[in-house]
């Protein structure tokens, strides 16, 4: 059985192989730049040395070379000079065609809080000149939006902070997480704005905790501050700060302190809706219960009135039943007949008038209980 | 004719008052008629307007009764 030992490779293979371990030393390396040089392609060579020459191991003027890819360099918004003190952080390799080791720096800083505050002042106010910060440019944050984009790391109490917060109104959420400490947050963040931009969303929300200027770079890189700038939608940035205000809370359309204040914001409006809708509900059922009330009452009155209408209708016809009765009483034949009166006929009509009749006509006399046959004998007016 | 229907009674009975206040040569025969059927009206009216005001006085109760558990 071979051993290790026993591989021959090719020099290629030797590199490629040594390479492979070199990229598991990833390391933050602090020195001071020199011998800048920038390649054809865009990509940027130079060395870091140590600022003070004489090192632990007594060997003074150390140095490394170090090459930063273009497409990371023009992340960090950092010129490399002569003589900038920089932490890049990377891991080594060695270039197969020339054998030489060179540190690939993934991300550069600047190092020292002094050069830090200076290079913030520098672009706040570059930014500041161009009118990125301007109180015009700032757009309102829509009322009633439901759907929300959300850039933060998943870690920490920041994200459940904010999601605590926003109730239950039935946002749609859709968060990137994205480191937020550090230079090398700059390419997450940025990659997420740029994706954020062809999604659905109605309002971009960043966030994160508070930290020192020194922790917050990635926030202040002038890239993220120009994507938040033209971001199509506008941005809340809550992203905690003591003295120095992060360059992206100054470019957001709307910055508060912490991401309750950014979860309230958005909620507010639907709590207003909310409470309205309560209030309309109420006075709504407020009303119902006035009119069925009042409906209870107008037939109360109405039943009274009927009841009052109906014992007048049987009254009269009472009333109508009792004169009918008397007149149908005084007008029965039968009882003017029995009182002694009686009724005279003339060839069958009734007389009424002794013109009715001549001298010795017969007359029938009805009465009660018959009729009597008479002659007239004689007329007397 | 004597119909169950008050109104229909009521009618009749007007026809009836009316007769005897417009005719001039009382028809001793019609008239008794029209006493006998105006009295039968009168009876069987009576008689339904009991029933009425009867049907009428549970309504009433019954209305009594639905306010009286609606303001409980």
């Amino acid at each position: 059985m071979e051993t290790p030992n026993e591989v021959i490779f090719s020099i290629s293979e030797f590199i490629e192989l040594l390479n492979i371990g070199l990229k598991r030393s990833k390391a933050k390396i602090i020195g001071e730049v020199s011998e800048v040089s920038f390649g054809p392609t865009g990509h940027v060579y130079f060395s870091l040395k140590d600022e003070n020459p004489s090192t632990s191991s007594g060997q003074g003027g150390a140095m490394i070379k170090c090459i930063c890819w273009k497409s990371k360099y023009f992340l960090f918004g950092i010129k490399l000079e002569e003589g900038l003190k920089i932490i890049a952080s990377g891991y080594p390799e060695i270039y197969s065609m020339s054998g030489r080791l060179s540190f690939i720096a993934e991300t550069i800083e600047y190092a020292g809080e002094g050069t830090l505050q200076k290079e913030y002042e520098k672009l706040k106010k570059k930014l500041a000149d161009e009118g990125l910060f301007a109180k015009e440019r700032k757009r309102e944050i829509p009322e009633y939006v439901r759907k929300v984009g959300i850039i933060t790391s998943k870690q920490g109490a920041v994200l459940a902070d904010f999601l605590t917060n926003l109730g239950k109104y039935g946002f749609k959420i859709k968060l990137i997480d994205s480191r937020v400490e550090g230079q090398g947050a700059v390419e997450d963040l940025i990659s997420a704005v740029k994706t954020f931009k062809n999604q659905d969303i109605e309002v971009l929300v960043i966030m994160r905790g508070g930290g020192s200027l020194e922790s917050m770079m990635a926030f202040n890189n002038e890239l993220l501050v120009r994507e938040i700038v033209n971001f199509p939608v506008p941005v809340i940035a809550a992203i905690g700060h003591d003295k120095d205000e992060p360059l992206i809370t100054l470019a957001a359309d709307l910055a508060v302190s912490t991401p309750s204040i950014a979860a309230t914001t958005l909620t507010e409006p639907w709590r207003r809706v909310d409470l309205l809708v309560e209030t309309a509900l109420k006075v709504s059922f407020q009303k119902l219960d006035n009119i069925i009330q009042s409906g209870k009452i107008s037939l109360g009155n109405s039943w009274k009135d009927l009841v009052l209408g109906f014992n007048s209708l049987l009254s009269k016809i009472n009333l109508k039943l009792e004169n009918s009765g008397k007149m149908i009483y005084s007008n029965n034949p039968e009882r003017q007949l029995k009182l002694g009166y009686s009724i005279a006929r003339c060839g069958g009509k009734i007389v009424k008038k002794i013109s009715d009749i001549k001298i010795g006509d017969n007359i029938d006399l009805k009465v009660s209980d018959g009729t009597i046959i008479a002659e007239t004998i004689n007329l007397k007016p | 004719m004597i119909k169950k229907d008050l109104s229909s009674n009521l009618k009749r009975l007007s026809e009836i008052t009316d007769w005897f206040e417009n005719q001039e040569e009382i028809d001793v025969e019609e008239g008794l008629e029209k006493v006998k059927e105006a009295a039968a009206l009168i009876k069987s009216s009576k008689e339904r307007l009991k029933v009425v005001e009867n049907e009428f006085e549970e309504i009433k109760k019954s209305v009594d009764v639905d306010k009286t558990s609606d303001e409980k």
